[in-house]
């Protein structure tokens, strides 16, 4: 990208619908591009029921949070939390004890500001919803990810948040489709990412399939990229590496099934 | 060979079976440049013989008889009777499509929870997605997928259309008139459609241009 040794990028996370994985998008594509050597912070805009610093597995370490560091309680650099695995990565951590109304969008703009000298990309994680929380969430981003699930409901939630994305000025939103699970869609049971794309209109930066190890590596605190065996695993690298500019073939999990479809194809012929 | 035969306000022309409109175009006009004594508003019967005009053809032997002041009263023709079908199809969905001053053009995605109202009529170059509403006074018409509610004739225009280059609503409403589409039916459409007022029913039709 253009600003690769500029001014960082800020990117917020966003979906509308809760529970089709924003955290876990932001907590994965956030360690997949420090892995890569970038330097990346990951706000946590949930304030009131954050969860990123559980996903990242840094909740023990956390001191200050964004509201203290709002109402000159610490400095930034004191509230900033400093990651075990990467040394690239820091997150600014959420209050649990208060709401989103605690915030105004330019208090967080002036928090980007501050970040954006010593950082190459800024995530934000927004919560769910479309009040307050979500206004904040974008108020300073340059780029906004959508994540969905290939469900009717959370395509409708999508579809909103890009309306309200597109009000809001911004031209650069893209989807990522989390959760899908191929055989479902072979059997005409789950939309397809084609589907998706013909409803949406914007462009897709991945498909992350459906993978029992999130639920694990989310519980364990511990961000799936690091179990280079998981599907989910590299479809969240492939994001990381697209938005750094790469150009970088969707995967195709046929691969898998096309085994399953010849051994399939070979015992009905019997 | 075609024979003038005049009254006092009324002309006959018998200019017979000719090969073609064109040819009858031709003897038409030589005929009517011979009548310019006649005043304007006379009016003019025509026997074109064995031949059969579409009611395209007859519209155009209106306005060359208007180009004269004629008003044609008229056409005779021996030809076989016009079978109920072709009148049909030669009536086209627009035809009576009502006229707003005002349209507005939209090229963008209609998203959910967005809404559109206008006076007059509503073009959209791009989707109306499920969730958001287009409600207008005059007609609709989608250049994209149509997935949301739309409201054709919102002030009770039984006239206005709404067509789309593929038909999909959530709902469908032309001046009072209700609709949605059937329960449990998903019919694969993959051509543009209009829908209009037909004898007080909603009807969805092939669109044709």
């Amino acid at each position: 990208m253009e600003n690769k040794n500029k001014d960082g990028q800020v990117i917020v996370v966003t979906s509308g619908k809760g529970g089709v994985g924003k955290t876990t998008t932001v907590a994965n594509v956030a360690s997949a591009l420090a892995k890569m050597g970038h330097r990346v912070v990951v706000i946590d805009l949930d304030i009131g029921l954050k969860k990123l610093d559980l996903i990242l597995g840094l909740e023990n370490r956390v001191i200050y949070d964004i509201i203290q560091v709002i109402e000159g309680e610490c400095t930034l650099k004191q509230a900033l939390v400093k990651d075990k695995r990467f040394p690239e990565l820091y997150m600014l951590p959420a209050a649990q004890t208060r709401n989103k109304e605690d915030i105004t969008p330019e208090q967080v703009v002036a928090l980007c500001a501050q970040l954006r000298p010593d950082f190459d990309y800024i995530f934000i994680d927004c919560p769910a919803g479309i009040e307050q929380g979500f206004r904040n969430a974008i108020a300073a981003a340059d780029q906004a990810l959508v994540v969905t699930n290939p469900e009717v409901s959370a395509v409708r939630d999508a579809d909103r948040i890009i309306g309200m994305l597109e009000s809001a000025a911004f031209t650069d939103i893209k989807l990522v489709v989390n959760r899908l699970r191929n055989e479902m869609v072979r059997q005409g049971d789950m939309l397809s990412v084609d589907d998706l794309l013909e409803h949406l209109c914007i462009d897709l930066v991945g498909i992350v399939p459906e993978d029992k190890g999130i639920l694990v590596s989310t519980n364990k605190g511990e961000p799936v990229v690091l179990n280079e065996r998981s599907q989910a695993a590299i479809a969240f690298n492939n994001i990381a590496r697209r938005l750094s500019g790469e150009d970088i073939e969707f995967l195709s999990f046929d691969d898998e099934s096309f085994w399953r479809r010849l051994t399939r194809g070979l015992f009905s012929s019997r | 060979m075609a024979i003038a035969t005049t009254n006092k306000s009324e002309i006959y022309l018998n200019i017979g079976t000719l090969p073609s409109f064109a040819e009858l175009e031709d003897e038409l006009m030589y005929q009517l440049s011979n009548l310019s004594s006649y005043p304007p508003g006379t009016l003019v019967r025509i026997d074109i013989g064995e031949q059969r005009l579409t009611s395209k053809q007859v519209r155009e032997v209106e306005d060359m008889l208007l180009d004269h002041g004629f008003y044609l009263q008229d056409l005779m023709s021996n030809g076989p009777p016009e079978s109920e079908g072709d009148k049909e199809a030669d009536e086209h969905p627009f035809d009576h499509m009502p006229y707003y001053n005002d349209t507005v053009m939209i090229c963008r995605h209609l998203r959910s929870g967005q809404k559109l109202f206008s006076e007059g009529n509503v073009v959209i170059l791009g989707d109306v997605n499920p969730g958001a509403e287009v409600i207008a006074g005059g007609n609709i018409l989608v250049m994209g997928s149509l997935r949301g509610l739309v409201h054709a004739g919102a002030f009770g225009d039984e006239t206005a259309v709404v067509s789309a280059y593929r038909m999909n609503p959530t709902q469908l409403r032309i001046a009072n008139h209700i609709t949605r589409p059937p329960d449990g039916e998903n019919v694969d459409v993959s051509i543009p459609e209009v829908a209009r007022i037909r004898t007080d029913k909603v009807v969805i039709e092939k669109l044709k241009l």
